[in-house]
């Protein structure tokens, strides 16, 4: 696992050593060129006051060359004597002559530089080793990281600390979010956090809050679902004492038969759930597909003709002329349309009619399921639509969910339906669907940050 | 005894109803709280056994109204809402006992009887009157002692005519008592029940009372 913490220090005491030899060569390179101008200065200089006061008189010279303080080397040749004169000897040999001037040469193994100087008769050769330079030179830049190699330590001890406070609001949101629990999850605190972490929290609260909705739907979901089952189980339990207790053949057979009728309504009330609990939310943002409705409901309304013909109810199915076609989840969308042709099926009584209609408009598929059935009366028109709302309809017996299911798949698809009367008189219901029509192949709406916030 | 069943479901309203009527009682069942408080105020109901969740007018409101118009028909509760203050709630608003679903049908049938003999006033669940006694949860009759074997209806007759000492009930009284709403009475079914019973414990068990109807004997 990587530390922010070693990594940052690392870092930063890695530059800061960078940093120090870099000043320390930089000084380094300069001290050189100045001690260089220096001391060729200090060559010439006592090349020329040789010349000047001391040349003639060789013995003199003794004195003052002979000054190992000098650090110089002072040889001179007079014609007078075949050997040189040397203020003391280096190596074996006398060092070579030289040409008037500054000049670099190798003696004793090791580099000299040398001034030359021609008085007339005799050249006088002032020299100086040139380690002495590089040794003067580093000792200047050494000064200069020494204190930076002492501090570095310090540095790090510093830093140590003062990148562990820097870090300190990570550490307490990490504690906070430590502390929720899926019946808890509220926000982090934000106040006091720093730039730099803002966003993260924001982002996490963000979550937590879409996380905290989304786990209350599904808690108040499964207490509805638990609440609403006692009512088959209630029809069931009763039935099958009725059946225990049934007299005669007849009674029993009675019994049994409504018993079977019990067992179907918690059975289909139970695959409405299901179906309820399983209708993603997102699947029609998030995989959409382009689906053309007038083939699916031709396909839906194919399926429901057996209960249609034990029913005796005429089940009629009016195609698009165009390409009605939406954007969204084919699975999401053939439930709904399933749940209309079978709530219309099952309301209208036997000989009448079931009418499905699909067309489009400027922007819109429209897709009405029409039935002679008792109808909805107006006030309760937005009530059908509430999970487990049962209409007062006197052979309803049915689960309360399917109009729940049908309205949570339009508002995925972004669409609407609405209840109306057909025309005056005439009885039964209108279910009108409206969903946005998609243009073959382009991208569907996307819900507002829901697709984007999927795919990251 | 006639019970005033409300329950919106189906299912649910046929077999309790169908569980009562087995139990000897007449039953009218409606299905939404306006019909039921329109049923309540025009028949004297022995009991009435209420759901909560109706369409059109809530269970707790029925029964709010049933109690400003003092009407003091014993009501059971029978309802999905379980929790504490529901129950609370219920009760406080007049309800005299309290049923969650699921339920067996035994208890139901059970509380019933208990909710009734309570409102005739009675703590002693066997109805004795005279030489007669009744017990409303064996639905066995017993005349000087000797156990007797009586119909559905005639056995409600008698238990009719015992809920009160001394009751005189008219024969149409009586019907309201034995037939619910959807029933079809002949026109001398009460007399031919009391026909019947008299021939199974003696002539003397019913007594007319002139111009008022009938009563029980007293010894």
């Amino acid at each position: 696992m990587t530390s922010i913490r070693r990594w940052l220090l690392a870092a930063l005491l890695a530059a800061l050593a960078f940093a120090g030899l870099a000043a320390a060569t930089a000084t380094y390179l300069s001290a050189r060129d100045e001690v260089d101008a220096l001391l060729d200065e200090e060559l010439r200089q006592v090349a020329l006051s040789l010349r000047d006061h001391a040349v003639l008189d060789l013995r003199r010279l003794e004195s003052v060359a002979a000054n190992p303080a000098q650090r110089v080397l002072v040889q001179i040749w007079d014609p007078a004597f075949d050997r040189p004169y040397v203020s003391r000897l280096v190596g074996t040999s006398p060092m070579p002559r030289t040409d008037e001037g500054f000049a670099t040469v190798l003696h004793d193994d090791r580099p000299w530089r040398v001034f030359t100087l021609f008085t007339g008769r005799q050249l006088v050769q002032v020299a100086q080793p040139t380690a002495l330079r590089t040794e003067l030179a580093a000792r200047t830049a050494w000064k200069l990281l020494l204190p930076v190699l002492v501090l570095l330590p310090f540095l790090g001890l510093a830093g140590w600390w003062i990148v562990g406070r820097g870090l300190a609001p990570l550490g307490r949101i990490a504690g906070a979010v430590k502390e929720r629990s899926p019946t808890a999850l509220t926000a982090v605190p934000t106040v006091g956090l720093p730039t730099e972490i803002r966003p993260l929290a924001d982002a996490l609260n963000d979550l937590l809050s879409r996380l905290d909705q989304s786990f209350s739907l599904q808690r108040r979901f499964a207490a509805d679902a638990a609440h609403e089952l006692r009512t088959p189980l209630t029809a069931l339990n009763l039935q099958v004492q009725l059946a225990e207790r049934a007299q005669t053949d007849e009674d029993r057979a009675r019994a049994f038969e409504r018993l079977h009728q019990g067992i179907r309504r918690a059975t289909r009330m139970v695959q409405q759930l299901l179906t309820m609990a399983r209708l993603d939310p997102d699947a029609a943002t998030a995989t959409p597909a382009t689906i053309d409705v007038g083939k699916l409901v031709a396909s839906v309304v194919e399926d429901a003709r057996p209960l249609a013909a034990e029913r005796a109810i005429v089940l009629n199915c009016e195609g698009a002329t165009d390409t009605a076609c939406v954007s969204g989840s084919e699975d999401a969308l053939r439930i709904l349309f399933n749940n209309l042709v079978d709530n219309a099926l099952r309301y209208t009584p036997a000989g009448g009619r079931v009418i499905t209609a699909v067309s489009r408009d400027q922007d819109a598929v429209q897709v009405i399921v029409e039935d002679t059935g008792p109808g909805i009366p107006e006030e309760e028109r937005e009530r059908v639509f509430d999970r487990f709302y049962r209409g007062r309809s006197a052979e309803a017996t049915g689960t309360g969910l399917g109009l729940a299911i049908v309205s949570q798949v339009v508002e995925m698809h972004r669409g609407a339906v609405t209840l109306e009367a057909p025309d005056a008189g005439s009885g039964g219901l209108r279910v009108r669907v409206r969903l946005p029509a998609a243009t073959p192949g382009s991208e569907p709406p996307s819900a507002q940050g829901a697709s984007d916030q999927a795919s990251t | 005894m006639r019970i005033l069943l409300v329950e919106d479901d189906a299912m649910i309203g046929e077999s309790v109803a169908d569980g009562l009527k087995a139990e000897g009682y007449a039953v009218d069942w409606v299905r939404d709280g306006k019909e039921a408080e329109v049923a309540v105020s025009a028949t004297p109901y022995s009991l009435v056994v209420l759901d909560l969740g109706l369409p059109r007018r809530d269970g707790i409101d029925v029964l709010k109204g049933i109690r400003e118009r003092r009407i003091d028909v014993p009501v059971l509760v029978m309802t999905a809402r379980d929790t504490v203050r529901d129950r609370i709630k219920g009760l406080d608003a007049g309800a005299d006992d309290y049923l969650i679903k699921p339920f067996d049908l035994d208890e139901l049938t059970a509380r019933a009887r208990a909710l009734m003999r309570r409102a005739a006033g009675r703590s002693e669940p066997v109805i004795e009157r005279g030489p007669l006694s009744i017990n409303p949860a064996t639905r066995e009759v017993t005349w000087r002692g000797e156990s007797m074997s009586l119909s559905a209806r005639e056995y409600a007759l008698l238990a009719a005519l015992a809920e009160r000492p001394g009751v005189v009930l008219s024969r149409a009284q009586l019907e309201e008592k034995l037939y619910g709403w959807n029933e079809s009475v002949g026109s001398n079914a009460v007399e031919v029940h009391i026909h019947n019973v008299r021939k199974k414990l003696g002539e003397d068990v019913i007594r007319n009372v002139r111009g008022l109807g009938y009563t029980l004997a007293t010894e």
